[in-house]
């Protein structure tokens, strides 16, 4: 007397009945949807311009009053006050009420108009090293670019004095930021935030679901009815996974919707990749729960794997940031592949050409970790 | 016995150093009620754990209607039932729901499953409270709930891990009608139970203490195996009493209101007799039942000479 598949599907229905029925659960199901807005909308806010400049110019000379004009005029800086010394502009850093500080020292217009060098600096808060990066992108540029000015200005003069051309080989750099050209975060942050939402209705729910049956000693029970353990380990997998694919569904089409998502690569390969991803993080969701005797303890270790696995995806952090030691261990971590994938489809446009190598580490990965959750979960039986 | 639904020979099982079971040997036929009593912590979950295949034993064997609970689980689970001790039912799904999916579980379709439950919410008389949450049950009505769950697929046996613990006196008495209206019908019902009074209902019963099975009978025949004598002494002042009673090999005493009940060797009747005539005190022969059985037993460490 084999219980398969009427089995399994009364367990599907029973989970969805107790998930929407635990105050608990449901709360995570609506933060996930929540969360995923609430990030991407403060990804809008993460595209860098009008960094609020404080300006300390002691030179008040045309010169001094140009050059702040035209640093403003960019439009990545914007005056939020000015500061009689450069002390005073530093407060305004302390405080936060300003994340640049241009500093113009007496005597800047006088030194160019004679000829000789002149520093102008720049304070910048790095406290937020994304905006701290672009600030100091653009002042270089900027600065380097009047600085070519200024010399081209002067050997026109000296051209003109003298009566002949002299020429100067010039070089110039126009760094152009390929598929994501406005550095717009939402869409840089769309695949981090899925592989999390992934993990948090995967990866913790199942975790919690399991070790609840144990807790409860509602465990006990079933193991004396004739369902296989294969049977209650899918049955309480399959609804999350579900809901996991209807969250990434629906995130993809905010982030297309909402934030101009490109949505290059092909749909149905966004979601076989998730599928493959599903693998690993409902693995993990299982093995956390053989080490765990609570819903308690499943909640603290599925977190204790979700924070690392995120911070190490590349997902807010690009890689290459990361301290050299810290990099070769992200190779250990399945989030990372999950987020290059779905950022080489959703917004490169790679196809299953480019990505197949990512899918097929994810697949390793996870029928690896599934297969060992299976394994523990079935001798912890025994 | 050849024919024996359910066996036990030679169990052990031991956790680390802890030896939880120690060599119980027990065998049930249909129809039969029987207790397996003993203290808190004697081994009476590992012996019915043991006995349902959810545990594996370090030594000896069990058979199920001649089917070996561990390799032929699937054959042994649809004939046994089986009540845990502990909240085993989900909570937050009503009482239908919680046989809807044991039902399901044990394979039934949704006819049988609507037929036996209506049947069993009748015997338990749960009817009325169907919808309600099982967590929202009295103590009684969440184990009848629990036995009616477990006996959904028509087990022919049933095991019972402490059914009354928790149980209002009521309920309680409710509860042991169902059990040997079970038995009357040809389960076999074995139940375990830190109450002595209780064993006297079953058919059989078995004192368990610290692993071992020490001793296995009918309850009269047990009663009457004690072989020491039972006596209430009265009328003596307690310093007194306790005085007497240090000088006498008596094998248990247990102090109860200004009384005391106790069990004495046969060859020390005389000289305790006499002591307490000397202090004026006075020794009334009784019967002795199981508590005085289960006293002698762990008041010795077990070996109850
Ligand atoms: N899973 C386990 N791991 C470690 N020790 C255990 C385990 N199960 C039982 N024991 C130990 O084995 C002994 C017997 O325990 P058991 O639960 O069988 O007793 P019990 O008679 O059911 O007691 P209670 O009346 O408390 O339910 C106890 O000392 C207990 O601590
Ligand atoms: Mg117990």
């Amino acid at each position: 007397m084999g219980t398969g598949l009427s089995g399994l599907m009364a367990v599907m229905r029973k989970e969805l009945r107790q998930t929407f029925r635990d105050r608990r659960m449901v709360a995570i199901l609506i933060m996930a949807p929540l969360i995923q807005t609430v990030v991407l909308g403060y990804a809008v806010d993460l595209d860098v311009d009008a960094v609020p400049t404080v300006v300390c110019d002691r030179d008040q000379s045309p010169a001094s009053r140009a050059l702040v004009q035209e640093y403003l005029a960019g439009g990545t800086f914007r005056l939020v006050g000015r500061a009689a010394e450069p002390a005073d502009a530093e407060r305004w850093l302390d405080r936060g009420d300003a994340a640049v500080a241009l500093i113009l020292e007496r005597g800047l217009g006088e030194r160019l108009r004679a000829g000789q060098a002149a520093s102008v600096q720049v304070f910048i808060d790095g406290s937020d090293s994304n905006r701290a990066l672009v600030a100091m992108s653009a002042s270089t540029q900027f600065f380097v670019g009047r600085a070519a000015r200024l010399s081209q200005e002067r050997l026109s003069w000296l051209e003109r004095l003298q009566g002949r051309s002299l020429a100067v080989p010039r070089l110039t750099l126009e760094p152009r930021i390929m598929y994501n050209p406005r550095l717009s975060s939402p869409r840089y942050m769309v695949p981090g935030v899925a592989a999390f939402l992934l993990l948090l209705v995967t990866t913790l729910l199942t975790a919690m679901g399991i070790a609840r049956e144990r807790e409860l000693g509602t465990l006990e029970q079933i193991l004396v009815t004739p369902l296989s353990p294969m049977a209650l380990l899918t049955g309480k997998c399959l609804p999350f996974a579900f809901l996991g694919l209807i969250d990434v569904a629906g995130l993809v089409a905010i982030g297309a919707l909402l934030f101009d998502v490109p949505m290059r690569g092909p749909l149905w390969l966004v979601f076989a990749g998730t599928l493959v991803y599903l693998l690993t993080t409902l693995g993990i969701g299982i093995l956390i729960s053989t080490v765990s005797r609570t819903q308690q303890q499943a909640m603290l270790g599925a977190l204790f794997f979700m924070l690392p696995a995120l911070l190490l995806s590349g997902f807010a952090t690009p890689i290459g940031n990361m301290p050299g030691w810290l990099q070769p261990i992200t190779y250990l971590n399945p989030m990372r592949y999950f987020v290059e994938f779905m950022r080489g489809c959703l917004i490169r446009g790679s196809g299953l050409a480019e990505l197949w190598p990512k899918l097929l580490v994810l697949l390793v990965f996870g029928l690896s970790v599934l297969g060992l959750g299976a394994l523990r979960f079935r001798k912890r039986l025994a | 016995m050849s024919g024996a639904i359910l066996a036990a020979t030679d169990l052990s099982r031991r956790f680390g150093k802890i030896v939880a079971l120690d060599g119980l040997s027990l065998s049930m036929g249909a129809g039969e009620l029987f207790g397996l009593v003993g203290p808190d912590g004697a081994g009476k979950t590992t012996a019915l754990r043991l006995l349902a295949g959810q545990l594996r034993p370090d030594a000896g064997s069990v058979r199920v209607m001649a089917r070996d609970p561990v390799r032929e689980g699937d054959a042994v689970r649809a004939e046994l039932g089986y009540v845990p001790q502990q909240f085993s039912l989900y909570g937050d799904l009503s009482v239908q729901e919680n046989l809807d999916f044991f039902g399901a579980m044990f394979g039934l379709n949704g006819a049988e499953v609507e037929a036996r439950s209506e049947e069993l919410l009748a015997l338990t008389r749960l009817k009325p409270f169907r919808s309600r949450r099982a967590d929202a049950l009295s103590g009684g009505m969440y184990k009848k709930l629990s036995v009616a769950c477990s006996l959904l697929h028509r087990p022919r046996v049933l095991l019972l891990d402490e059914p009354t613990n928790g149980v209002d006196p009521i309920s309680r008495r409710e509860l042991w009608q169902l059990l040997q209206r079970f038995a009357a019908q040809g389960m076999a019902v074995l139940l375990s139970t830190p109450y002595m009074d209780e064993a006297a209902r079953c058919h059989r019963v078995g004192l368990l203490h610290r692993g071992r099975l020490v001793r296995c009978g009918p309850p009269g025949e047990l009663r009457h195996s004690v072989g020491h004598g039972c006596y209430w002494l009265e009328d003596l002042p307690r310093q007194i009493a306790e005085e007497v009673l240090a000088q006498t090999a008596v094998l248990t005493r247990v102090p109860q209101g200004k009384r005391y009940r106790l069990l004495v060797r046969r060859d020390g009747e005389e000289a305790l007799a006499q002591r307490v005539s000397q202090a004026g005190g006075r020794l009334t022969p009784t019967q002795p039942g199981f508590e005085d059985l289960f006293l002698l037993f762990t008041s010795e460490g077990g070996d109850g000479a």
